[in-house]
């Protein structure tokens, strides 16, 4: 376990750097999370699937799956890894401040 | 080998690092992966103050380091009364005979390293022999277990020190094999060094609280509590099961409603519920497949009857037993006439073979692998086929829970002949399969560096495998599948794949059998396999 400054602030991250509050989450640290997955500017396809990503996981406590994500964000996978070099699950999930994905996925 | 030899009695002697792994020790891969620069960057793991870390250069469980002497203290006494109890029968019953043979009889021929494919593929390193971990806990039990041990025991088997720097290691080693048995099988005795593996998780999961998170506090313990690993509810799994169905429905021209919670079908289908958020072409191919072939069948919408795996299976039998009992509950409450599990060796094995001995009377209803229950399917004439459209190189991995520990060996061979005109096995195959390093919980395990040491080690063996089977057609122009029916080989085989590259570089795709047969039925619109990286 250990801390992240990010906007200001820090955040307890688990060992990969996903965010142990997601609640904590907002904007700014999506955008100081950033450049630790690879991305050099967010831009508006960025907040596309990242906002995509936050409310759905507010809503149902879980990431989306990932085919629905690119439905729903117009981006197919292709994109996604282009814009979150991590991929979607380290990349996009965790600078939409989700915690770390689980089981067999 | 150049390097120094690690002794059984050093796990005991406190140092910064039991043994290193190093890239130029690994055994070369195949062309382009002979050049340096093609392989993923190794970061050995540094020493923490916080955490253990002195067996390598990789930490699985990250057990937090004791405060004081007497938590040492306390740990080492549990650990020792854990270990006892191992040894008797009222607490171990199922595992007493096996664990006493291979404590009492290993000749220490050393034939089961060359069958282990970390051992190999970490340059022959004597920390990862399968006997290594085994012999420590020999010693342990001569030593301490046995009367008169403390007196003979260093004379007769080789000392050991049981201190709190030996228990950390172990803990750690315990997560270093895959429990494949490829060790076990290649025995001359008998004797089962994966069992040891095992039989030491218990230990540390069942008397000490201790287990890699990922099985335990974000595993079974999150599947029993909200239905699933992957933290979906019944609500989001129906949810994504419908969208699911529409995604099939638009891709195939067939009509796809999943049913859920039908009583009196004749099959409740149990997926690795992994498959629905990360694979979600894998239920759906088997939704198309029961539909079109007119099966009776349903989904369970019951906490946690709707996601298959049983991590419990790696770590601590009591885990595995809540799970199996739920599993069983659920099929009784809807009076299906079997339950058939989905393409996930560990839950195959689990649910066929290990529940065998858990669940009794009503409970014990009939279960079949989704292997020999496909075939049946593939060959009953009731889906049409036709192999061209599978006309690309494909190879098939062997899961070893349905594989080598069930003898699952010919179902999917004989579909995949039948639908796939340029199959080639790997060398070897069937029985004698290396496992794709993810196996044990693996692949679901990715903190800290763990990952990249299962690219590099346990992954190692099965891409040179892949890459092998492939050998003459590795060009990017060519696309080619890896078969891999089993959700933990499939992401084990993803991420190595995409740790080297090999989607770019080669053009190899996995998936599982099912997405081969739907792609190959002539009824629904060609071209269900989408070659794109997932």
């Amino acid at each position: 376990m250990g801390q992240i400054l990010l906007a200001g602030k820090n955040f307890d991250v688990d060992e990969d750097g996903f965010l142990q509050n997601p609640e904590q989450w907002d904007e700014a640290v999506a955008k100081d999370f950033a450049p630790t997955e690879g991305i050099t500017e967010m831009t508006e396809e960025h907040w596309k699937v990242v906002r995509y990503i936050r409310d759905y996981y507010l809503k149902f406590g879980v990431a989306p799956m990932i085919r629905k994500l690119c439905k729903e964000t117009d981006c197919n996978l292709k994109r996604i890894y282009e814009l979150f070099p991590s991929g979607p699950a380290k990349g996009a999930c965790k600078i939409a401040g989700l915690p770390k994905p689980t089981g067999c996925v | 080998m150049s390097k120094k030899k690690i002794r059984v009695e050093d796990i005991s002697k406190p140092s910064e690092k039991l043994t290193h792994t190093e890239v130029k020790d690994f055994p070369p891969l195949p062309p382009p992966y002979d050049k340096l620069e093609n392989l993923p960057k190794w970061d050995p793991l540094k020493c923490s103050n916080e955490i253990e870390s002195s067996l390598d250069d990789t930490i699985a469980v990250a057990l937090p380091k004791p405060k004081t002497k007497q938590e040492e203290q306390e740990l080492v006494r549990k650990f020792l009364s854990g270990l006892e109890k191992l040894f008797t029968k009222e607490n171990n019953w199922p595992f007493l005979q096996l664990l006493t043979l291979t404590m009492e009889h290993c000749a220490k021929c050393q034939t089961c390293s060359d069958a282990c494919h970390i051992f190999e593929a970490s340059g022959r390193n004597d920390v990862y022999r399968p006997a290594y971990r085994s012999e420590v806990v020999r010693r342990i039990y001569n030593k301490y277990l046995k009367p008169g041990g403390k007196f003979f025991g260093k004379w007769k088997h080789g000392d050991i020190d049981l201190n709190w720097t030996t228990i950390a290691r172990l803990c750690e080693l315990a997560y270093r094999c895959n429990i494949c048995r490829r060790c076990a099988q290649t025995c001359p005795i008998g004797v089962d060094n994966a069992l040891i593996t095992h039989e030491l998780r218990k230990v540390f999961s069942q008397e000490m609280g201790i287990a890699a998170k990922e099985l335990h506090d974000k595993g079974s313990m999150l599947q029993l509590k909200v239905g699933s690993s992957t933290g979906m509810n019944p609500l989001v799994v129906k949810d994504n099961m419908d969208f699911i169905d529409e995604d099939m429905t638009d891709k195939t021209g067939m009509t796809i409603k999943t049913p859920w919670d039908k009583s009196g079908a004749d099959v409740l289908l149990i997926h690795n519920a992994g498959e629905i958020m990360a694979w979600p072409e894998n239920p759906g191919a088997f939704a198309v497949i029961l539909e079109a072939a007119g099966i009776s069948w349903t989904l369970s919408s019951e906490v946690p009857a709707y996601d298959g795996i049983n991590y419990g299976l790696w770590y601590d039998d009591f885990q595995l037993a809540r799970v199996v009992i739920k599993h069983a509950q659920a099929a009784k409450k809807l009076g299906v006439k079997k339950i058939v599990v989905g393409e996930c060796g560990h839950s195959t094995k689990t649910l066929m073979v290990i529940a065998d001995r858990v669940l009794t009377g009503d409970l014990n209803i009939p279960r079949e692998a989704a292997m020999p229950f496909l075939e049946d399917i593939v060959f009953s004439g009731r889906i049409k086929l036709d192999p061209s459209r599978n006309d690309f190189p494909v190879t098939l991995h062997d899961p070893c829970n349905m594989v080598r520990l069930m003898g699952i060996v010919e179902p999917q061979r004989r579909v995949i002949r039948k639908i796939c005109p340029q199959f080639r096995e790997m060398t070897p195959h069937g029985v004698h399969n290396y496992c794709c390093g993810g196996g044990s919980g693996f692949a679901i395990m990715s903190g800290y560096n763990f990952q990249t040491w299962r690219k590099h080690i346990s992954g190692r063996k099965k891409f040179e495998q892949i890459l092998n089977a492939f050998k003459g057609q590795l060009s990017p122009d060519i696309p080619k599948y890896v078969c891999a029916p089993c959700s933990n080989c499939k992401g084990q085989i993803r991420d190595f794949l995409f740790g080297y590259d090999a989607w770019e570089k080669c053009r190899i795709l996995y998936g599982g059998l099912v997405e081969l047969i739907v792609n190959a039925m002539s009824d629904v619109k060609p071209g269900f396999i989408e070659w794109e990286w997932h």
